[in-house]
């Protein structure tokens, strides 16, 4: 298999590497660079699990080569909460209950900060269409989408 | 009411913090140095011979470590009956079984593999229905049905029939109820086939050690289950399998038995002395892991005038696959409860659990109580509308409570269903007008929970912290939370300052599984016991240590002190590092715990009536009442409002009560108004989340969980289990409620929008 030779910024932290051409970023993330926070569940793009943000932007991991995303920035959840303090969708997440398995939970809480970074005040209605990309199979999504309204309470209105 | 400082109060779970940062580990996220990917070769035929199967070309590719097939496996059962091997034998019985497996250097080079291995196969005629595989001189799926090794001397299979356990439950004289009744009532329900859809998908990592000594990572609810048959199917000893499992991404049932993943891993790894992660794929978990049975139900319902039960006759049938799994176990329980929770001095259930060419069918939340639910509650319904009574009426009027003998012989305590009832119709406002197209129905039920046996220890260590040992898996439901409350009530210690190991059966004591609504009941108490027992252990050495007598000694908030002079006392720090040079040694609370002088499985059943004093640990019970509006030209329906009412005895978090009901009604509506495995000769058609629909988050209306507490005499503080039950009524109290508005009564799950449409135009015509 062809390899490449790739840049990119993971978590704010920049990578230099060599990887074959078919392996996707969910696999290099978790395999390469042991980010395995983001979760590995259907590699169909169909349940949210390997959700991450490419420059800021929800991307599929699974369905994402990471050769693609060569020079651009990643976050994953293991780099949400920075200096020990938490995110603010993550305290909620906490706070409300939003938890059970906590396999969904990395994916869900970063289409939940997609969402709020573009539109800081969503109706409820916009958060839930938000996640419907999500499979969540423990919670019943009451309250994911409880603390993801409580987390964007918490943002400052801007007029 | 005593109270408590920890037990009931709705504290934030003890490993969220982990799970919220991406930290918490799964198996699926381990690997190991050196570590090779399994594979599995699947049958193509829902029924057909081996012929041969030549593996040497995919042997020869680069990168292959191991090959398995049938010819290299040892032939023992893996479960309860022994139909069963890891690999496929002589024939194939479903399409998805595995036939063959290979580990290799990566994913890829396996799956090369697998396309290398040529099978020729004899197909052989399938059958598919449950009732043609029931039909006398039905051709066989297992020829051999008789020679079956029985794990559990109830089995009760039926040489040369397909079916692989019957159930009988007697209890009065049947025909003399209709006789005697005003109306008899016959309906056939049926539900489909619908899938557990963890997000974790089933995974396992094996090692051989240096003295052949194994070490398995798995995702699973039962690791004392799997030890106990892999130590069986490979022959090694106990203590040389062991058995380690991180946090569950999910379970449902799917998890709770052994399945072919663990010991094909295992295989694997032996063959190739090198350590062999197996990870199904998601179309793996859709058609090879187990389903919810589908089931045919077929009720008659002998009534008086004014709505009391006289009499009901159920016969159900569990389609149960190509092997029987925990089918039996399905069948026993749904034998037993499928007149529902109801006082009725009559009762004649057959509940037989058959083979047919399909999925294998095994444990699913709700464990066969969610079918039969659907049937009894369904039948209910249309027993108050013929008669002219208010739904919640007859079954109030009817219900079961304490002191009452149920069907099964057993004399009920803790039976909270009439308080669940009206509280649940009360936050529906049962009875309110309700605006056109909007209807309202209600459903209830009762499930068991099963005994078996748990264990734990609780340890204090130099620093104070206390550690939980436990054999219960936290899967999501919470478990680890339940014992740190428990822990902490007792022994007086902040939650802070308690950490749940992970189980790992080196360390951890014996548990039964996780499953059957059981740990918070049965572990709870063997975790209260151990921390009496520590806590006796920090008093006896804080009395050594104070020299003030035991009796008056107090532990509470992290310390031991006099209750004459609190000032007086010392820290559990200091008491377990003075126990350290102590004979009577470090402080390590015990405790086993089974039901008091019952076997541990409960007392058996009447083999020809089903009759046991106490054949469960203890039951719940749970109303739901459902407010839904019906699109009239499109047969959609909206569900505007679930409310759901559970007994769970005492609510040791009621948060997490809440959050464990919340999350089975949301798999409940899938269940009921749309998820199902679509068959073409065998073969599943829609095996992802892209054709297989569960609910997402648009899809769920306004929740209200309400707890409901009648304390049980043996539960820990009173309390029962609720993972499973919140979804059993939920089908039934939607499918009332759609009735209610359009006059359409659903009798197959699940009730598709086609359906309604098609019934109601049929209703017009």
């Amino acid at each position: 298999m062809k390899a490449k030779h790739i840049e990119l910024v993971v978590n704010e932290k920049a990578y230099d590497m060599t990887v074959a051409v078919n392996r996707t970023l969910l696999e290099v993330l978790r395999e390469d660079l042991n980010l395995t926070g983001t979760k590995f569940s259907c590699e169909d793009g169909e349940c949210g699990a390997c959700t991450v943000l490419l420059d800021g932007k929800v991307v599929r991991s699974c369905l994402t080569l990471a050769v693609d995303v060569r020079g651009r920035k990643v976050t994953t959840i293991d780099g949400l909460s920075q200096n020990g303090e938490l995110h603010p969708l993550q305290a909620a997440f906490i706070e409300h209950g939003a938890i059970q398995c906590g396999f969904c939970t990395p994916g869900m809480i970063l289409s939940a900060k997609a969402l709020l970074d573009r539109h800081p005040h969503p109706t409820e209605e916009e958060v839930r269409t938000a996640i419907d990309g999500n499979i969540c199979r423990c919670t019943g999504y009451t309250r994911i989408v409880k603390a993801i309204l409580v987390a964007s309470q918490k943002i400052p209105m801007v007029s | 009411m005593c109270s408590y400082s920890v037990v009931g109060k709705g504290i934030s779970r003890v490993d969220v913090m982990e799970k919220a940062t991406g930290a918490a580990q799964y198996t699926f996220d381990i690997r190991l140095p050196g570590m090779l990917y399994g594979k599995v070769l699947r049958s193509p035929y829902a029924h057909a011979r081996i012929v041969h199967i030549d593996t040497s070309r995919a042997e020869h590719l680069k990168g292959v470590k191991a090959l398995i097939c049938g010819r290299d496996i040892p032939p023992r059962g893996l479960f309860h009956l022994g139909d069963q091997t890891l690999l496929a034998t002589d024939k194939v019985r479903f399409v998805g079984e595995p036939v063959a497996a290979v580990a290799a250097t990566d994913r890829d080079t396996a799956d090369e593999a697998l396309d290398l291995i040529e099978v020729d196969y004899e197909e052989l005629p399938p059958l598919f229905d449950p009732e043609e595989a029931m039909a006398e001189g039905a051709l066989l799926i297992h020829e051999k049905l008789g020679e079956y090794h029985r794990l559990m001397p109830w089995l009760h299979p039926i040489p040369g029939t397909n079916i692989c356990h019957l159930t009988k439950l007697r209890r009065g004289d049947v025909e003399a109820g209709f006789r005697e009744a005003y109306r008899v009532y016959e309906n056939r329900f049926t539900t489909s086939m619908v899938q557990h859809c963890s997000l974790e998908p089933h995974v396992a990592v094996a090692a051989v050690g240096a003295t052949g000594d194994i070490t398995l990572y798995a995702s699973t609810q039962s690791p004392f289950l799997v030890r106990e048959r892999l130590s069986h199917v490979f022959q090694i000893p106990i203590s040389k399998m062991r058995v380690i499992v991180p946090y569950v991404g999910g379970g449902f049932g799917a998890k709770s038995a052994v399945t072919t993943v663990e010991p094909i891993a295992v295989g694997l790894a032996l063959k190739a002395q090198a350590p062999v992660k197996l990870q199904l794929d998601r179309s793996e978990e859709f058609t090879s892991t187990v389903v919810r049975h589908p089931t045919v139900i077929n009720l008659k319902t002998g009534v008086s005038r004014d709505g009391k039960l006289l009499a009901s006759k159920a016969k159900v049938i569990w389609d149960t696959g190509a092997y029987a799994d925990d089918g039996p176990f399905v069948a026993r329980w749904g034998g037993l409860t499928a007149s529902g929770p109801y006082q009725i001095e009559n009762v004649w259930n057959d509940s037989c659990c058959v083979y047919t060419n399909k999925a294998v069918a095994g444990a699913f939340r709700g464990f066969g109580c969610s079918q039969i639910t659907w049937a009894h509650e369904s039948q209910m319904d249309i027993i108050a509308r013929d008669l002219g009574i208010d739904p919640l009426e007859i079954r109030l009027k009817n219900a079961v409570e304490e002191g009452a003998t149920a069907a099964w012989g057993e004399k009920l305590h803790s039976v909270g269903l009439k308080a669940s009832l009206r509280a649940a119709a009360e936050a529906i406002g049962w009875g309110k007008k309700l605006p056109p197209g909007t209807g309202m129905g209600i459903a209830c039920m009762h499930k068991f929970t099963v005994a078996l046996m748990s264990s734990a220890m609780v340890k204090v260590n130099d620093d104070g912290r206390v550690e939980v040992f436990k054999g219960s898996i936290e899967m999501g439901q919470g478990n680890n939370t339940i014992v740190t409350q428990i822990a902490s009530e007792v022994i007086g210690v902040p939650v802070e300052q308690i950490s749940v190991p992970e189980i790992d059966t080196r360390f951890s004591p014996y548990n039964g599984g996780t499953f059957g609504s059981r740990d918070t009941f049965m572990v709870g108490n063997a975790v209260r016991l151990a921390a009496e027992d520590a806590r006796r252990q920090l008093l006896k050495a804080a009395a050594e240590m104070l020299k003030v007598p035991f009796e008056e000694l107090r532990c509470e908030g992290g310390r031991v002190f006099s209750s004459e002079n609190p000032a007086e006392g010392v820290y559990l720090a200091e008491i377990a590092y003075y126990s350290n040079a102590s004979p009577a040694g470090p402080i390590i609370g015990k405790s086993g715990y089974s039901l008091k002088g019952i076997p541990f499985r409960g007392i058996p059943l009447d083999p020809e009536t089903g009759q046991s004093e106490r054949p469960a640990a203890c039951w719940t019970y749970a109303a739901q009442a459902a407010e839904v509006t019906v699109d009239k030209d499109t047969g959609t329906v909206r569900i505007l409002k679930l409310v759901a009412a559970h007994d769970v005895g005492r609510a040791i978090n009621p948060t997490n009560c809440e959050q464990q009901i919340e999350g089975a009604l949301v798999m409940g509506i899938g269940t009921t108004l749309y998820e199902e495995l679509g068959l073409d000769a065998g073969r599943i058609v829609n095996p992802s989340f892209a054709d297989y629909k569960v609910p997402r988050a648009s899809d769920v209306p306004e929740l209200v969980p309400i707890i409901i507490e009648a304390p049980h005499r043996d539960g820990p503080f009173g309390a029962k289990g609720v993972g499973e039950p919140g979804l059993a009524p939920t089908a039934a109290a939607i499918g009332n409620a759609i009735c209610a508005t359009t006059s359409v009564r659903l009798k197959d799950l699940p009730i598709t929008p086609e359906k309604i449409f098609s019934e109601m135009k049929e209703r017009e015509a």
